[in-house]
Parts: structure tokens; C-alpha cells; sequence
């Protein structure tokens, strides 16, 4: 899809849902995946959105960024209230007959998502709401400044985790929530990343098609919390992809397909050493880093190629 | 200065580390034996926003006020461009030291202001690209507020630097001592002909006029606010190079390159952060990211 033709943008909207003037960090790639996520929604949505980042740097209140309904919620239940616009939604068309098509959507930060609102999240999957949750995994708890949270990738320097004399960082590995997510037997779970727009697009509007609940993982790539140039944000999102740290993939239905394949994958080292939050790791670390990474990609590779039935 | 409380107030930008300079001093302030305290000023904005720092110094007692700084005896201002967009010098005592980071002549920075202050310019950003070889310059700036202020000494700095620092705690000390060295102490007059300044000043709603729930029915009226002012750098276009593929558009992370009628593509300079990903991410390297005068 990325490489598809350099002309691809054209066909991109210029609507925007996310108005200038939010107050992301500079190069922020997380408002970047936001971007890209509204845009594939359109107007007739319901946002219900954790706190977090995206929700402080949208609505400095008497002010908003935002151009579709949206209600800000606490950190942990943005899925939780997503059940009950949806619930509300499945009332009014009872009584009123048809209304229109308008699709909920839950988004939250890892935090949100993988720690915190996890059981609101389970609830709503296991419950069959039909609804999109939105993962923007920026790997730590950014607004409240670089906390740990059970994305924060193994080795990597949080406040809360900080690397020095007698810690390396997070010594814990990535929870895999669209494992998680998928083991509810929803019908669409998708891995995308804030550098790959149309991937991004391509995922959201599949999922707004889908009846039921979809969960989509977006790795964001936030230069302050990774202490990498701002510029670099979209060249690191690229790096994670293709080192295999974070693989591109969907589970409809419970079968996965990998989205891109890459025959040979870069070294993870070209991933790790472009970001502050790695500086500290030593050679060995690193091995151990790139052999999980390989183990992992080689998991969900061979996931792909089973088919249902065999 | 013959006071019992010494209150300065840093500005700098989200990640230029104000907040660290506030702290340094406050630590060297205690290594002396005296009373200090250091504290940010939050809100909703990011790197490259302009921010504030603050701290209280005392040597009578322990800092027991725990209000913010209204009216600092004190003011630093860490990044030059800060000068020409926030009146840095509100609510400075009369009497009191306004230190700036400017490669500006002084006689060209007092036209900026009138007060019956002490004006003191160090070119810090050279320094610190010569010693750390980055443009950082929230330690750096240390040196000028010693040399202009005496509040602090220069020696209590170094244990604080080396707990913050380690192995880099040698050349920040050394890049606060040349700017001491370095920085020029002048006085700015009350009146005379000075180069009008203006601000935009923003205004709130009070609490009682927010509607309930705290609804908002204006959508997209953060479009209102510039964040154009947070950059240090601002994109160029070579449009003999562009080929007019939209990519720069699409990675924008303020949605603020749009396509123009001749199709060659822009960025609106009232929202963009400088970022440098358009300049980065264009196939042909038509954009170019200029330094903010
Ligand atoms: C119950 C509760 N605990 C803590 C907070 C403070 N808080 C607000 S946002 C946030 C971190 C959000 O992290 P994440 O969900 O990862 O999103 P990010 O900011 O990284 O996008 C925290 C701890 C809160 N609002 N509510
Ligand atoms: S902290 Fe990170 S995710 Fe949050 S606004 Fe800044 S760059 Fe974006
Ligand atoms: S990315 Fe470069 S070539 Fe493409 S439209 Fe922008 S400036 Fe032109
Ligand atoms: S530097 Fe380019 S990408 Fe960054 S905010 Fe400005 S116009 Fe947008």
C-alpha cells in the first residue's frame, strides 16, 4: 500500500477532522495517526476518548480541535462509555425507526488501553458493542511525562523506569494487546503504525465496515517520549516496521495476514540506537532484544500462513 | 538588592530545559545554605511552546509561599525569539535584572524595552554550540544569571551539574563559566524613544459563562490559536524541484500544508511548529528548514 505510487496522496481527503492549533509537541506522530484515523471515519462518528495526550492537547477548554462529536472521558472508560452511545444509539433506532449510519468509536494511549481501561475494554469486546477501539501506543504514559506502561518496549528508559547503575529500563516485555484483543473472537483486529498513512486509512475504513467491535493498534511515534529528533518521527515509525519490532498485521476473523513481509529485516540496532530512551543498552541487550524480535516476527508470520480449515 | 525573598522567573520553550536551570539553581541556592524552592508553570502545551520556570530564594527562612511568581525581581529569558512575542518583562520590579540570550547588540536590545531595570546579554547560544555542540542553552544561561545577579555562586553549581550530568557536567560548567565571562551588563532607561511592542493577550471566559457540561458548540476553534510561535525553524519550498506529490502535506502533523492554486504546496507559518518532517520526508528535497531569525 505505502509503496503503491507516489500519486497515492491525491486521493487522500482534505478534510480534516483535527484542526490546526492543537497543541501537540512538535513533530507529535501520535496527532499524526489521529489525523489519518479521522480522516478514514468522516463526519458521522462518536468519539469517546480517554484522557491522554490526544485529549489534552485537543480541547484546552473554551477551546476544541475537534470537527466530529466527541466526549472526553476519564482514563479509564472510554470504552465503557463507547458501549453506552453505542446501547443508546441501538435504543433511538428501536423507537425512531432509521437513523444514520453513525459509528462509534473508543480511543485511548497504551495506558489507557493496555493497563487501566483493560477490563472496560474486555467488557465492551466480550459484549459485542458495535464499535472501533483505537489504540495510539506510544509506548509510555506521555502526558503525565514518560511513566512505564506494559507497552513500554523491554529496555527502554521511563521516569518510572529509568535506566542507570542498577536498572537497564523496562525490564518487562511488550504485552501483545491485539492477542489479547483477538482472543475475544471479535470479527477485526489490525497493527498499523503513524508512518504509514494509507495502512492507517485502509485498516480504519475496513473496520468501520465491520458489524461489531474492531480493535486497531497504532504504534505512535512520540520524539519526546523516545528522545529522537522531531523530524525523525516518521523515519523511526518506518524503522520499527521494517526491523520486525513492530510487524504490520490483521486478524479478521481470527485468521492473520501480515500485511508487509519483509524477506530480510534490518537490524534491530538501526531501530535502537536512533532513540535516547535506548542509549544505554549494551551489546548483549541488544542481541537479546533482536533474537525476541525474531521469534516474535516468525510467530505471526507462521499465524498467516495457516489458513482456517486446516 | 538588599531582599529577603529573591524570585526569578525562567522563559524558555518545552524542551530547552528551563525547567532543569530552575532546578540548578534552587539546588546550588541549597548547597550554600539557603532556602530554595523551583517549580513549572503547567499547561496543555508541548516541546517548542514557550514556557515558564520559577524560583524563590531566601536566606532568612524556609520558602514557605506557595503562590506563583507574579512579580519576579528576576527575569531570564533562555530563547531569543521570546523577546519580540511575550512581554517578558511583565510584572518586572523595578530595579530588577532582566538577562537575555541574544546574539543581538545591547544597544539594539534596550530599544526592546523600557523600565528602570539592569539589562544583561550573553550570546549563549554560541557558547553552548562551541562547548556541548548542541544549541542548548538552559545551563549556560546559569553563568549569565551569576555574572548579572550574584545569587548564586558559580562553584555551588558543580555538584548539582555533576549529579544531573555525569560525565557531561564538565563542559556544561565550563560552557556557565564562559558565559559569565562573556555576558555584558548594561542598564535600560524608563523613558526615551523606544520600538513599540505589542502582544496578544488571551482572553478566557470565566467559569460562570462556560455553558454546562462544558460544551463545545464552536468546533474546530482551536484554528484561532497560533502555534506558528513555537518554532525555532520554518520550511522553504524549491518548487523548481517539487513534483507536486503531496507527501509533505500528508506528514504534517499540524494539517497545515495545503496546495496552492499553481499546485506547488505550502505550509501556513501561522500553525507550523518547525518540525523539519516535511523537509525530511520530501522525495526530492525541495523543502529546506531556515533558521527563525
Ligand atoms: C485514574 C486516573 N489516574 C491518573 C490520571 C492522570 N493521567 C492523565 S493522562 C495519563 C497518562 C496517559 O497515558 P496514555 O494512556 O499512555 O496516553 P498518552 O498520554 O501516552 O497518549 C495519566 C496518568 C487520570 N487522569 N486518571
Ligand atoms: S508527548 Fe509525545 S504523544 Fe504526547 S503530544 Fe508530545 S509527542 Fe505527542
Ligand atoms: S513532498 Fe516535496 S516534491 Fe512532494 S509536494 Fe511536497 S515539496 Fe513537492
Ligand atoms: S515543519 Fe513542515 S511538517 Fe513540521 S509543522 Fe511545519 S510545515 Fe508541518
Amino acid at each position: 500500500m505505502e509503496t503503491l505510487s507516489v500519486y497515492v496522496p491525491k486521493l487522500v481527503t482534505n478534510k480534516e477532522y483535527i484542526a490546526s492549533g492543537h497543541r501537540a509537541c512538535s513533530g507529535c506522530g501520535e496527532v499524526l495517526a489521529l489525523r489519518y484515523v479521522c480522516k478514514a471515519l468522516g463526519r458521522n462518528t462518536i468519539i469517546s476518548n480517554a484522557t491522554g495526550c490526544m485529549e489534552i492537547i485537543s480541547s484546552p477548554l473554551p477551546e476544541t480541535a475537534w470537527e466530529v462529536s466527541w466526549i472526553h472521558t476519564l482514563f479509564e472508560n472510554a470504552a465503557a462509555v463507547a458501549s453506552g452511545i453505542e446501547s443508546g444509539l441501538k435504543a433511538l433506532k428501536r423507537k425512531h425507526g432509521y437513523i444514520k449510519d453513525v459509528k462509534v468509536v473508543a480511543m485511548g494511549g497504551d495506558g489507557a488501553t493496555a493497563d487501566i481501561g483493560l477490563q472496560a475494554l474486555s467488557g465492551a469486546l466480550e459484549r459485542g458493542h458495535d464499535f472501533i477501539y483505537v489504540c495510539f501506543d506510544n509506548e509510555a504514559y506521555m502526558n503525565t511525562g514518560i511513566q512505564r506502561s506494559s507497552e513500554t518496549p523491554f529496555g527502554a528508559s521511563t521516569t518510572t523506569a529509568p535506566s542507570g547503575k542498577v536498572s537497564m529500563g523496562q525490564h518487562t516485555w511488550k504485552k501483545n494487546m491485539a492477542a489479547i484483543a483477538a482472543a475475544h473472537n471479535i470479527p477485526y483486529v489490525a497493527t498499523s503504525c503513524s508512518s504509514y498513512p494509507f495502512d492507517i486509512m485502509y485498516k480504519i475504513e475496513k473496520a468501520r465496515k465491520v458489524k461489531g467491535p474492531s480493535y486497531i493498534h497504532i504504534l505512535s511515534v512520540c520524539p519526546t517520549g523516545w528522545r529522537c529528533p522531531s523530524s525523525d518521527t516518521i523515519k523511526m515509525g518506518r524503522l520499527a516496521v521494517e526491523t520486525g519490532v513492530f510487524p504490520l498485521y490483521e486478524i479478521e476473523n481470527g485468521e492473520y495476514k501480515m500485511n508487509f513481509d519483509y524477506p530480510k529485516l534490518r537490524p534491530v540496532e538501526d531501530y535502537l540506537t536512533a532513540q535516547g530512551r535506548f542509549r544505554h543498552l549494551t551489546k548483549e541487550q541488544i542481541a537479546e532484544i533482536q533474537q525476541k524480535v525474531i521469534v516474535e516476527y516468525e510467530k505471526i508470520k507462521m499465524l498467516s500462513s495457516r489458513k482456517k480449515g486446516k | 538588592m538588599k531582599n529577603d525573598i529573591i524570585e526569578i522567573r525562567w522563559h524558555g520553550r518545552g524542551g530547552q530545559g528551563a525547567v532543569t536551570s530552575a532546578e540548578l539553581t534552587a539546588l546550588a541556592a541549597i548547597h550554600e545554605g539557603k532556602y530554595a524552592q523551583a517549580f513549572p508553570s503547567f499547561g496543555p502545551e508541548r516541546r517548542g511552546a514557550p514556557v515558564l520556570a520559577f524560583n524563590r530564594i531566601r536566606t532568612d527562612r524556609a520558602v514557605r509561599e506557595r503562590s506563583g511568581i507574579i512579580k519576579p525581581d528576576i527575569v531570564v529569558v533562555i530563547d531569543p525569539g521570546l523577546v519580540s512575542l511575550i512581554n517578558v518583562t511583565d510584572g518586572l520590579k523595578p530595579g530588577g535584572t532582566l538577562i537575555v540570550n541574544s546574539a543581538r547588540s545591547v544597544e539594539d536590545l534596550q530599544q526592546d524595552f523600557s523600565g528602570d531595570w539592569k539589562l544583561a546579554v550573553v550570546d549563549a547560544a554560541s557558547i553552548a554550540k562551541k562547548l556541548l555542540g548542541v544549541n542548548i542553552v538552559n545551563t549556560t544561561m546559569l553563568g549569565a544569571l551569576i555574572k548579572a545577579t550574584e545569587v548564586i555562586d558559580c562553584d555551588s553549581l558543580r555538584e548539582p551539574l555533576e549529579e544531573r550530568f555525569g560525565a557531561r557536567a564538565k563542559s556544561n560548567f565550563e560552557a556557565c563559566k564562559q558565559a559569565a565571562e562573556n555576558t555584558v551588563i548594561s542598564e535600560i532607561t524608563p523613558s526615551g524613544d523606544k520600538r513599540p511592542r505589542s502582544f496578544a493577550v488571551e482572553k478566557l471566559p470565566k467559569w460562570n459563562e462556560l455553558p454546562v457540561g462544558c460544551v463545545v458548540t464552536d468546533v474546530g476553534n482551536t484554528k484561532a490559536f497560533c502555534t506558528g510561535n513555537w518554532k525555532s525553524q520554518h520550511p522553504e519550498w524549491l518548487d523548481s524541484k517539487c513534483i507536486k506529490c503531496g507527501i509533505c502535506s500528508i506528514f504534517c502533523p499540524e494539517g497545515c500544508i495545503k496546495q496552492q492554486k499553481d499546485g506547488f504546496f505550502r505550509a501556513d507559518l501561522f500553525y507550523c511548529k518547525g518540525c523539519g518532517i516535511c523537509a525530511r520526508e520530501c522525495w526530492t528535497q525541495a523543502i529546506k528548514m531556515v533558521e527563525e531569525a
